[in-house]
C-alpha cells in the first residue's frame, strides 16, 4: 500500500527546498467519503495531505488553469507545480505533453500507485455498507477496501465497491512520474471494455431510445467539459453567450460567428454537444471519468468516451496517454488505416 | 394522396475531386435523383464531425463525405485524416442509434461523374426505406 508518510515527506522536501511553486494534492473535504483538491505554498501544512480511496478527482485540470494564470503574471514564477497524480491522471499528464500544451519543465509529476486497488464509488460504498455510519475509508490489504463505521471495522472486497472506471483501468501505475511512491505492480483488467459491450449488443433503436432518455436530461450546465483536463480551448464551439446578434451585426460578423449550438430549450441539440464533446475528446480521453462523476443529471457520458477509446484501439491500435512522444490520433494517419465502410 | 419519402441527403464534396466529379457528371447529362444538397468544402479532411452533426440536426436524413482517392488529396493527406476521423464518427453515430445507413463515406475522383451518380442513387435507395430520421432531428 503506498505510504501517507511518504508523500508528505516527499512534498515537505519539495516545499522546503523551494523547488515547486504549488503542490497539489488531496486533503480531506467537508464529509469522510469526500476529498478535496489542496493547494500548498509552504511545508508547515502537508499534513494536512492525504491518499484514500475517496481521492477521485483528477488534479491534471489544475495545470490548465495554472497555465492561463501563469500567462497573465507579469513575472510569472519559472518553477514548476508539484502534482500528485493517479495512474489515470498520469495519462492525462501525458496526453497534455503530447499536445504540447504544457510542458514538461513545468510539471514535477508526484505519482502514486493504486497498486491492486482504485478509487472507491462514494454510491456503491452507501449501498454495500447499507445503514451503517460510515466514518472512514483505506486501502486494505491486496485487493481490499478497509471501511471504518461507527460500528467498528469492516473489509470489503474491491470487486464491490471499486469504481466502474477502476475495474477497467489499464494504468494503475502512473505512466509519468518523477518520485513515485508506492507498489509498481501491474494489474490488467479481464474486459478492459466491459462496460460498453452491453450496450454495443442492444439493437439501433434500443440504443437510440436509451441515449434519448440520457440526453434529454442534459441541462447544458456544461460541468463535464469544465471538469475535464483536455477540453482546454480557449472558445469552445458551444459557447455563444457573449455574441448577440442585433440590427447592426453585419453579415461578415454573423458569417464567421456561427453559432453550432444555441443554449436555448432545444432537446435535439443535447445529443449534438455531447457527440461533439466525446469526438473532441477521442484518442484523448483517459477515462478518469470525471465527466460522468461532476454530471448533476447522472448521465453516463463516460460511456460515450470508452466507446471511443474502444474504436481507436480496435480500428488503429492506438491508446491515448501512454507515450507522450506519439502525434496524437486525429492529427497522424496511416496508409493503411481501415476504409471498408468508404464505398 | 401518399406520396414517396424523398430522403433530404447533404454532401460535403472537396473541391478538388468530388465536386469536379458531380460538376462531370451534371455536364455530361447523367441522371441523378435531385435529393442531394451538395456542399464544396476545401478538402474532406476540413470537414468536422461537427458538421456531420449539425446537417442531422437541421434536417438531413444522409450525410455524404466525398473526397478525393488516398494519394490523390489535393493537400497530400488531408483525405487520410479525414478518413481516420470520420470512422471514428461513423462508429459513434451507430453508437447512439442511428441507421449506419445514414453517414456514408465515399471516394470519387474529378474523372468518376459516373461514380458520383452511383454513390447517390445507392445512397437513395438505401435511405428511402428508412423513413426520416428523427433521432437528432430538432423539432421546429
Amino acid at each position: 500500500m503506498a505510504n501517507i508518510e511518504a508523500l508528505r515527506q516527499e512534498a515537505r522536501k519539495l516545499l522546503e527546498e523551494g523547488k515547486v511553486r504549488t503542490l497539489i494534492g488531496y486533503e480531506r473535504g467537508p464529509s469522510p467519503w469526500v476529498s478535496s483538491p489542496v493547494f500548498l505554498k509552504s511545508a508547515d501544512k502537508v499534513e494536512t495531505l492525504i491518499w484514500d480511496p475517496t481521492c477521485v478527482q483528477n488534479l491534471v485540470r489544475f495545470l490548465v488553469d495554472d497555465k492561463r494564470r501563469q500567462a497573465k503574471e507579469r513575472e510569472p514564477d519559472k518553477r514548476p507545480v508539484a502534482l500528485v497524480v493517479k495512474g489515470c491522471d498520469s495519462r492525462a499528464v501525458n496526453v497534455l505533453l503530447q499536445e504540447k500544451f504544457i510542458d514538461r519543465s513545468q510539471v514535477l509529476v508526484l505519482g502514486i500507485s493504486c497498486e491492486k486497488t482504485g478509487m472507491a464509488d462514494a454510491k456503491k460504498l452507501a449501498k454495500a455498507l447499507k445503514s451503517k455510519k460510515f466514518l472512514a475509508v483505506e486501502f486494505g490489504e491486496g485487493d481490499t477496501f478497509l471501511v471504518t463505521t461507527a460500528e467498528g471495522k469492516v473489509s470489503l472486497p474491491a470487486d464491490q465497491v471499486l469504481a466502474e472506471r477502476c475495474r477497467e483501468c489499464k494504468a494503475n501505475v502512473p505512466v509519468i512520474s518523477d518520485v513515485l511512491i508506492g507498489d509498481k505492480t501491474k494489474r490488467t483488467p479481464a474486459k478492459p471494455f466491459a462496460s460498453v459491450e452491453p450496450m454495443e449488443s442492444l439493437s439501433a433503436e434500443e440504443r437510440a431510445n436509451f441515449w434519448k432518455e440520457q440526453f434529454d436530461r442534459c441541462i447544458r450546465c456544461y460541468a463535464c467539459r469544465s471538469v475535464c483536463p483536455m477540453c482546454y480551448c480557449e472558445e469552445c464551439v458551444v459557447d455563444s453567450i457573449n455574441y448577440a446578434v442585433t440590427a447592426e451585426t453585419s453579415a461578415e460578423e454573423k458569417a464567421q460567428k456561427i453559432r453550432w449550438i444555441e443554449r436555448s430549450s432545444e432537446k435535439s441539440e443535447n445529443i449534438v454537444y455531447h457527440l461533439v464533446r466525446a469526438v473532441h475528446l477521442a484518442g484523448r480521453c483517459i477515462d478518469c471519468a470525471e465527466c460522468e462523476r461532476v454530471c448533476p443529471m447522472d448521465i453516463p457520458v463516460r460511456f460515450l468516451n470508452k466507446k471511443l477509446e474502444k474504436d481507436a484501439l480496435a480500428l488503429f491500435g492506438y491508446e491515448p496517454g501512454l507515450e507522450a512522444g506519439l502525434p496524437p490520433l486525429v492529427s497522424s494517419f496511416k496508409d493503411d488505416d481501415p476504409q471498408d465502410f468508404i464505398r | 394522396m401518399n406520396e414517396e419519402f424523398e430522403p433530404r441527403i447533404v454532401a460535403f464534396l472537396c473541391k478538388w475531386c468530388s465536386s469536379a466529379g458531380s460538376d462531370l457528371a451534371g455536364v455530361s447529362r447523367m441522371e441523378y435523383p435531385s435529393n442531394v444538397t451538395p456542399i464544396q468544402v476545401m478538402c474532406s479532411g476540413s470537414v468536422s464531425p461537427l458538421y456531420i452533426f449539425s446537417a442531422l440536426n437541421k434536417g438531413a436524413d444522409g450525410v455524404l463525405v466525398s473526397g478525393c482517392h488516398p494519394g490523390d488529396c489535393h493537400y497530400i493527406k488531408g483525405n487520410m485524416y479525414a478518413r481516420r476521423r470520420l470512422a471514428l464518427v461513423k462508429n459513434l453515430l451507430e453508437f447512439i442509434g442511428l441507421e449506419p445507413q445514414r453517414f456514408r463515406m465515399s471516394w470519387v475522383s474529378a474523372a468518376e461523374g459516373l461514380k458520383y451518380t452511383l454513390v447517390i442513387k445507392d445512397l437513395v435507395k438505401e435511405l428511402k426505406p428508412l423513413g426520416p430520421q428523427t433521432k437528432m432531428r430538432r423539432k421546429q
